[in-house]
């Protein structure tokens, strides 16, 4: 218990600190968007509006005072551009870069767990001393390149798959379930997805395959073999459990460094989730937009470490009796 | 009636470096109903035999030859499905380090219950009964059979570890060094908790140490092991009494009693010889105190002493008088 | 090596720096030697490192000058061949020339971000580690909160601010890696500040910064120079990441910018392999010497999944 309040306790201070941060990086930067405000082509009206919802005139710790009431009660401000809250059009974009990142992710540790555990189990053999080489220069590759060559083959070469956004033109549905269900939407899905997954199973892959190894020279592994149990229940039961436990708490980490992470292939993709949302607002100078994108990758970059760390705790019965022991 | 019965068995480890001899022309019986004590220092291929009688040995290890005879049958020409078929249901394992041999994400009860399960043919229920009467069996709890392993204490590990390998009423248990990882009084402990209940359920138990007061505390036969090969064989009392190999002699110096801790303990100056190499003449002539010449130069068999006790020493008819010198911690202090 | 410190520390010999540094470069080369990983990944360095200082020899054109052909029409989208070895972009710049000159602005990137996070690291783990009480625990604050900063989204959004230009993403990069090699440091810190040997510094009189750089700094110089060697990949990565952005530097020619100039003058649904593929090609050879070269790559990049 006392462990868990120092987490949590720890994870706020980060996520002030962070929100600190932000503030400081918005408003004192050289080029920052304020300057870019105050003498633009904005109506005078605007201005004072926005003015004294931010308290943009008075001095700056005032402004951070109103900066965290206003964070607190969830008030992220208008966008300079689309003159609507950021928070409306940050929940727009949200489900689309969830779905991509939790599609992309349960794919690539899908695929990684399996390869990972299939390399171990054919340890020193060709087949796993071309894959590891072969699994790093993969890792290696930019995202948005990938994204790029796939797009290239699959969108305009071949011309199997749309080449972009996250559904035709025209379509409409009665509920955001149904649109993430449709045929369309997955269709518009499978390339940004593969695009991550092609980097992202890196991580399990190699993850997996080094925990096997070790795992499978664990005692209770040699024990289990001694007992007569079959391999299946050697394998899945002893020795995957076991290395399981970290891919696990990296894919919680990953939701968390995806989110952000997508940025660029929901650019390449003109997939419009956070990511791509957060570059147009930093091109464009859209403060209040930029700030909140930013803010809501952050937190959910800090909620998923946090989880991370819990969820280890639970599922690690050496961790969670410690304090009982 | 020998349950059990290995001769000249050879077991080679491969390495980049070379072949490693970790076993080379190994015999000993294992009489039905008894405790044999397999001793020696570490590295002398004890282990390398436990586990060769499992039959589950590491990757790099190959069988070169030799037979080992359970009930009629040689293990090393079985095929796969017959040996499993043995597992644990005849030849049961207590390994050294309990604490890494439980799966550390399982409950110690689940545990039990999985080779009741999966090896016994026990439902659940029936399972979980056996698993309390186990429990009780070995002096434990039931109450913490709920309990995850790293929540256990070393003892009691080992006590777990006890009852796991008697779960399907084994014939044979092999228990590589059960003791080595607890202190003295623990030790005795579980000594006594292993030769009550192999007297109970008539198991013959190969118990493998390097510590020769576990032998003489729990064992009724001993073989001493010396760089791959046997030394010394007999029943305990007597190899304990009247030691004929100067190895034997030395060891029993090294150790304190297991009863009493009176007596200065002498090393025996030295290491073993590199397994890789070839020998010529007994192995252990370079660190023995009585060694003459033609020791270096051909070795010999390991050869009746008296009836049941037999010894790989060339000065065997010597052994009282070398026993009297041997007792001199000055014989084995080199200058 | 210890041993030898020792000794001079016992004698009250002085010991420079420089020595030291240099037996600890031959000291992980020769370690890097048994490995066929990284002598594959230090061979891939060696020969971009030849390309980058020869790139005016190698370069048949200017990367950034329009080429026209010889009726004088604009050369542009011309597909490879012997004019032009990978072709022209759309305007009709020469995108072998490019790739070559792009190898220099990689390598610059990549050296000076690795040589400023492993510095930096360096530093704060030494300082942390030997000082230890209320400085590390707020260094150590200070590293958990650089580390919990989404790290693109960081340096999209410091580079537009900071406007267009290569040092400015240096600058992020540092700013968000430098904990990775901080904390390794600050625990191989914790370590060696209690042998004898330091002691014996210590006893003898010489002073706190004396200890810290002459005794314990040589001897975590190859830490610093693996973490380093990941930065290099990181920080290419980075670089093409933000240039393909469009909040890179327009007037100098990096991968990443070629990968956007391609992106946006749709060398995509043309079809121009010969455009986007060799910049991406380069990057990955880069990247991956850096992960073969240092095989404790996910230790490095993922710190937390070790806790």
């Amino acid at each position: 218990m006392r462990q868990f309040l120092e987490r949590v306790l720890h994870t706020l201070l980060v996520l002030w600190a962070v929100v600190t941060i932000l503030f400081l990086m918005f408003r004192l930067m050289p080029g920052s968007p304020l300057a870019a405000y105050l003498n633009d082509n904005l109506s005078e009206e605007q201005q004072q509006l926005i003015l004294q919802q931010f308290g943009l005139d008075r001095p700056l710790y005032e402004q951070y005072v109103i900066y965290l009431a206003n964070l607190a009660r969830g008030e992220l401000g208008v966008s300079f551009f689309q003159r609507r809250p950021v928070v409306d059009i940050l929940m727009e974009a949200f489900p689309n870069t969830i779905v991509l990142t939790l599609a992309s992710l349960v794919v690539a540790y899908i695929f990684g767990v399996i390869a990972g555990a299939f390399l171990a189990w054919r340890r020193d053999t060709w087949i796993e001393k071309t894959a590891v080489p072969i699994v790093l220069a993969v890792r290696a590759a930019p995202e948005f390149w990938v994204g790029m060559v796939l797009l290239a083959v699959f969108g305009f070469g071949l011309g199997w798959l749309p080449s972009g956004g996250t559904n035709s033109p025209g379509a409409a549905y009665d509920s955001e379930i149904e649109r993430f269900l449709s045929l369309d939407f997955l269709r518009h899905l499978a390339l940004p997805m593969l695009t991550l997954a092609v980097y992202l199973q890196g991580l399990p892959l190699l993850l997996m395959r080094s925990n096997m190894l070790e795992v499978m020279h664990d005692e209770f592994v040699t024990m289990a073999r001694m007992k007569g149990l079959s391999e299946w229940s050697i394998v899945i039961r002893h020795a995957a459990r076991n290395a399981l436990l970290p891919v696990l708490t990296a894919f919680t980490i990953g939701v968390g460094i995806s989110v952000g992470g997508n940025v660029v292939v929901e650019v390449v993709f003109s997939w419009p989730g956070i990511g791509r949302l957060l570059v147009r607002a930093v091109s464009s100078l859209d403060y209040p937009l930029a700030q909140g994108a930013f803010l809501l990758i952050a937190l959910v970059f800090i909620t998923m470490n946090f989880i991370a760390d819990m969820l280890y705790v639970l599922l690690d019965p050496r961790v969670s009796h410690a304090r009982v022991a | 009636m020998s349950l059990l019965s290995i001769s000249d068995l050879r077991v080679h480890y491969r390495a980049e470096s070379g072949l490693t001899r970790a076993v080379d022309g190994v015999s000993f019986e294992v009489p039905e109903g008894q405790i044999v004590g397999l001793v020696g220092e570490s590295g002398c291929g004890k282990t390398t035999v436990a586990r060769a009688i499992t039959g589950v040995m590491p990757q790099n290890a190959v069988i070169a030859g030799g037979r080992i005879v359970y009930r009629d049958r040689n293990l090393l020409e079985l095929s796969r499905p017959e040996a499993k078929a043995l597992r644990w249901r005849e030849i049961a394992f207590i390994p050294q380090s309990a604490m890494n041999s439980l799966d550390p994400v399982y409950r110690v009860g689940a545990q039990v219950e999985e080779v009741l399960i999966a090896r016994g043919g026990h439902d659940r229920r029936r399972a979980a009964a056996r698993a309390v009467e186990l429990f009780e069996m070995v002096g434990l709890d039931p109450g913490r059979l709920r309990d995850y392993p790293h929540q256990f204490s070393g003892g009691m590990r080992q006590r777990a570890a006890i009852a796991i390998a008697l779960a399907l009423n084994p014939k044979l248990v092999i228990a590589d060094e059960p003791v080595t990882a607890l202190d003295v009084i623990v030790q005795r402990q579980v000594l006594d908790t292993i030769k009550t209940l192999q007297a109970r359920f008539q198991i013959s138990v190969v118990l493998v140490t390097h510590d020769i007061s576990v032998v003489a505390y729990a064992c009724d036969q001993v073989v001493v092991m010396y760089a791959g090969q046997v030394v010394e064989s007999g029943p305990a009392a007597a190899v304990l009494d009247r030691p004929v190999h100067p190895y034997t002699m030395g060891l029993y110096n090294a150790f304190p009693d297991m009863q009493s801790s009176a007596g200065m303990l002498v090393p025996i100056d030295g290491s073993p010889p590199d397994l890789s190499q070839p020998f010529a003449g007994c192995r252990f002539a370079p660190r023995c105190p009585f060694a003459r010449d033609d020791c270096r130069l051909s070795g010999v068999e390991n050869r009746p002493c008296e009836p049941g006790h037999s010894a790989a020493c060339v000065r065997a008819a010597e052994a009282h008088q070398l026993r009297a010198a041997a007792r001199e911690p000055a014989t084995w202090l080199r200058s | 090596m210890p041993a030898s410190l020792e000794q001079a520390a016992r004698r009250g010999e002085s010991l420079t720096l420089w020595p030291r540094v240099r037996e600890a470069a031959v000291a992980l080369l020769r370690q890097t030697g048994r490995d066929p990983f990284a002598v594959v990944g230090v061979t891939i360095y060696a020969a971009f490192a030849v390309i980058a200082l020869l790139a005016d020899v190698i370069a048949t054109h200017d990367p950034l000058e329009i080429q026209f052909l010889a009726s004088g029409k604009l050369a542009a989208n011309q597909r490879p061949g012997a004019a032009f070895l990978l072709g022209t972009t759309s305007l009709g710049r020469d995108i072998f020339s490019q790739l070559v000159y792009g190898t220099r602005s990689a390598l610059f990137v990549g050296l000076s971000a690795a040589t400023v996070v492993a510095s930096l690291g360096t530093l704060v783990g030494l300082v942390a580690g030997y000082f230890g009480g209320r400085i590390d625990a707020a260094l150590m604050r200070i590293a958990d909160i650089a580390l919990s900063l989404p790290f693109l989204p960081f340096v999209i959004v410091l580079s537009a601010f900071l406007g267009p230009s290569i040092y400015n993403v240096i600058v992020a990069v540092a700013l968000l890696l430098w904990p990775n090699t901080g904390r390794v440091i600050r625990s191989q810190v914790l370590s060696l500040r209690e042998r004898a040997y330091v002691e014996a510094a210590r006893v003898t009189g010489a002073s706190t910064w004396r200890i810290l750089f002459v005794h314990i700094a040589p001897n975590i110089l190859p830490l610093s120079f693996l973490y380093g060697s990941i930065a290099i990949g990181w920080a290419i990565l980075t670089e093409a990441s933000v240039s393909f952005l469009g909040f890179g530097s327009s007037d100098v020619v990096s991968w990443g910018y070629m990968l956007q100039d391609a992106f946006t003058s749709q060398a995509l649904s043309r079809g121009q392999y010969n455009w986007f593929v060799p910049p991406g090609l380069c990057i990955v050879l880069v990247v991956v010497a850096g992960f073969f070269i240092s095989r404790g790559y996910e230790e490095v990049f993922f710190p937390k999944l070790r806790d």
